[in-house]
């Protein structure tokens, strides 16, 4: 569960997040769309503790994260747009090296890390350095060590960036699952079909105000309006706040 | 709209820079202060001539010297090797001898800047005191110091460009133990060939004629040395000896000049080819030991918590599979252990109790200037090397400050144990009995440690790792507050205007320590010698300020470093 209210994120003279609320309930699949620059990574950023907010509230899972952060961050797992790892240790140490931070016993750690290792298929080359990984590899660890804590909450910023075929198709089957088994999920991309694919429901962001914020259902009906693509109702409200 | 931009700056960064500024100005000040006491006490207090005095020098510049040798071939290494902005370069248009030239100067301008102004305050110092023209800092400067810094840069690169060549037929490791003994020798040649204390003992039976030249005590392997150079350079000058002083900067700068030719003419040949082996390179790691299936293997069941066991298995990790780190590790501790097996059987026979207390004082400050070199060269880069990848720990249920007192425990735990071995091995001779004379008359004699001498080695040994402690506070708390999560290099980091500024106000802290240290430390070798009175109060005061003012600066710098976790990432 994530309740965002009246979030406000200010650089200076600057607002990148301007009182963006919403809930999104447990087992529920959230979209995050905007154009670049919108405020999509800054609103992530605070909802995970890396970005402290100017004003409003977080709440996850019943935790306040600037409150509570620790017991925040015990509950959800996070993706983020860049998948930096450490150089130095292999992919599987840095599974275990995220399962220690979330206090997971040894055992099931390990039980866990096999079954996310298997699940997102990276046995092959999980025990080489990550300095060695593609893109796409390095985002496979990243979404294996959110995974291996078995988060009530999971936050994606650009879940396909670098991915091929098969590891998309992979991760996009994971995290329905996810979501069917109860998880929330707080999803950022710019790919719309994805969207479409997976989200029960939509927010659009735009100049740091949330501008649309909806089920796939009611999107449908805008969607008809138009000429029935996604695309175009995403192009179509951000230009009429361009214009604003 | 060049003014609009320049002048765009927030408070803090405007704060940040006058702070710089302020710190290197004042070092540069107490650095031209320091070097002109130091050579008015050493030429009028302890009248030790104008001979030993330069002579000494040069034995200071043989550190400096390898110091800045090694150093350039670690950050070499890096920046020629590591960089992924020579990757880009070789991929484009640029001849290899350009971009090898081109990093090489960056490398050595970068990491000297500072040395540079630290330079020219001691020469200032020392210029002032023989009341020396504007033209002798200008040669000095461009003609003796430059070149002798680039002349030890240019080796070092050398040195690297062959270690490369060689590395495609033999053993990496095998190198690196052979250049490490290679180092370690030669210093340890170095000081056994030109013993220090041999030296004052045969120039001290002249006294009072020690201004006078004692060339014919120099040891010849000595003498092809450009550090001996130098001290000749500086030597002739105050004997207005100008020809001499011609003849000696001449050879250092042809010296250098060709070093550099040579390296140029490798470094075209090789330079490429080089760079293709050390791609081969990049996974070499201390596996020999099978350290994964040891308790350091993060499948492992451990004795600390989970977060505190992986941060710890991580930062062990990151730590021997960086060449760049556990090789520089390395080649610190063989010196190290030079240095102390030499220290721990000093023989020393002088008579004056302020030439004993200076001698006592010169290890007492090497041992914390070699702690304070491992401090920042791996405490201060410590919270940077969490890099990019420092989200994980960000986004985990664990507050920021717990990883820092985690981290912060590695680097004190290591500092503290070397710091409490540094000063039991250094004070060995002034606490047991020692041996002497049985060569000279054949009849063994034995010298018990004087009451108020053992006292001092006491008081050395718990001070020490006080010491030790703060300048790890120092260095990792400003670590933090300069972490710069972009920068992979470490040896780039522990070069970085934080970490200069970082240097200078702990060398600030040495000096101060240096002035009332110096005061029990003569006031023991003065009951020694003299059978003076000990003053037990005013030694108790004296450590108490000692104590406490290293515990505020220390814990200044946590309170900064803690509180800088707090921004956003």
């Amino acid at each position: 569960m994530i309740e965002l209210k009246n979030l406000t994120k200010k650089f200076g003279s600057f607002t990148a997040v301007d009182g963006v609320s919403l809930n999104i309930s447990s087992g529920e699949f959230f979209g995050f769309l905007g154009p670049n620059g919108a405020g999509k990574t800054t609103t992530i950023k605070m909802m995970t503790g890396l970005f402290t907010p100017t004003s409003g509230q977080i709440i996850i899972n019943g935790f306040d994260v600037v409150k509570q952060p620790l017991e925040a961050k015990s509950t959800f797992g996070y993706i983020p747009d860049h998948p930096y790892l450490y150089d130095k240790l292999t992919g599987r140490e840095f599974i275990y090296y995220v399962g220690g931070l979330y206090k997971m016993k040894k055992e099931e750690l390990k039980e866990n890390a096999e079954r996310v290792i298997d699940l997102l298929e990276l046995a092959s080359w999980v025990d080489n350095k990550t300095e060695d990984y593609s893109q796409g590899m390095r985002q496979r660890v990243t979404f294996a060590a959110a995974f291996v804590h078995n988060p009530k909450t999971i936050i994606i910023d650009e879940p396909m960036v670098g991915l091929d075929p098969r590891s998309a198709r992979i991760v996009k089957d994971t995290l329905k699952q996810k979501a069917n088994e109860g998880v929330s999920i707080f999803m950022s991309t710019h790919i719309l079909e994805m969207v479409d694919e997976l989200c029960d429901r939509i927010g659009i962001i735009n100049k740091g105000k949330m501008i649309f914020l909806d089920s796939k259902e009611n999107l449908h009906v805008h969607k008809s309006k138009l000429d029935g693509r996604l695309e175009s109702v995403f192009l179509e409200l951000t230009k009429e706040t361009d214009n604003e | 709209m060049f003014w609009k931009v320049s002048l765009k700056q927030d408070f803090g960064t405007v704060i940040r820079n006058i702070g710089s500024f302020v710190v290197f100005g004042s070092f540069a000040v107490g650095a031209f202060y320091f070097s002109n006491f130091v050579t008015a006490y050493l030429l009028e207090n302890v009248r030790i001539g104008l001979f030993l005095f330069h002579r000494f020098v040069g034995m200071l510049l043989f550190v400096f010297f390898i110091t800045i040798n090694l150093g350039n071939m670690v950050v070499s290494f890096s920046t020629l090797y590591r960089s992924p902005e020579v990757h880009f370069l070789l991929a484009s248009p640029v001849s290899y001898l350009n971009i090898f030239t081109i990093k090489f100067l960056d490398n050595f301008f970068y990491s000297s800047g500072t040395l540079f102004m630290v330079g020219f305050a001691v020469l200032l110092g020392y210029g002032v005191y023989f009341n020396y023209p504007w033209h002798f800092y200008l040669l000095m400067m461009f003609g003796v110091l430059v070149p002798f810094m680039f002349l030890a840069a240019c080796i070092a690169v050398v040195v690297l460009l062959l270690l490369m060549k060689l590395a495609s037929k033999v053993n990496f490791r095998i190198l690196i133990a052979a250049i490490v003994l290679f180092y370690v020798g030669q210093v340890y040649i170095y000081f056994k060939v030109t013993s220090p204390i041999n030296l004052v003992q045969e120039v001290m039976k002249y006294y009072p004629y020690v201004d006078l030249y004692f060339g014919s005590l120099d040891p010849a392997g000595a003498k092809i040395l450009p550090n001996f150079w130098v001290s000749e350079i500086l030597y002739f000058y105050v004997s207005k000896n100008f020809g001499a002083v011609t003849g000696y900067v001449s050879l250092l700068i042809l010296a250098t000049a060709g070093v550099f030719i040579f390296a140029l003419a490798i470094a075209n040949a090789s330079f490429y080819s080089t760079w293709i082996t050390s791609l081969s390179l990049k996974s070499m790691t201390v596996k020999s030991f099978r350290l994964r299936t040891m308790f350091f293997a993060f499948g492992k069941q451990s004795i600390f918590s989970p977060q505190t066991e992986v941060l710890l298995k991580k930062e062990f990790w990151q730590f021997v599979r960086e060449p760049s780190q556990w090789v520089h590790f390395v080649v610190m501790m063989a010196l190290l252990v030079i240095f102390l097996s030499s220290v721990s059987t000093l023989n020393i026979k002088l008579e004056s109790p302020e030439l004993k207390a200076v001698v006592y004082l010169v290890v007492f400050i090497f041992n914390i200037f070699l702690i304070n070199s491992i401090a920042l060269r791996f405490g201060f880069p410590m919270m940077s090397l969490e890099g990019s990848a420092y989200w994980s720990v960000r986004s985990a249920p664990i507050s920021p400050e717990r990883m820092y007192w985690i981290k912060f425990g590695v680097l004190v735990a290591l500092l503290g144990c070397m710091s409490l071995l540094i000063a039991f091995l250094s004070n060995i001779p002034y606490l047991f009995v020692r041996r002497i004379a049985a060569e000279e008359s054949g009849i063994l004699a034995y010298v018990t440690p004087h009451f108020a001498v053992k006292q001092l080695a006491y008081y050395s040994i718990v001070i020490t790792p006080i010491v030790a402690v703060t300048l790890a506070s120092m260095n990792f708390g400003f670590g933090s507050v300069y972490s710069n999560f972009v920068e992979k290099n470490p040896i780039r980091i522990a070069s970085s205007q934080g970490a200069t500024m970082t240097f200078l106000l702990s060398v600030v802290y040495l000096v101060i320590l240096l002035a009332v240290y110096y005061f029990p430390t003569l006031m023991m070798f003065n009951a020694e010698v003299k059978n003076l009175p000990i003053d037990w109060s005013t030694l108790r005061i004296i450590f108490f300020i000692i104590t406490l003012s290293s515990f505020c600066i220390a814990g200044v710098s946590h309170v900064l470093g803690v509180r800088s976790l707090q921004r956003d990432l």
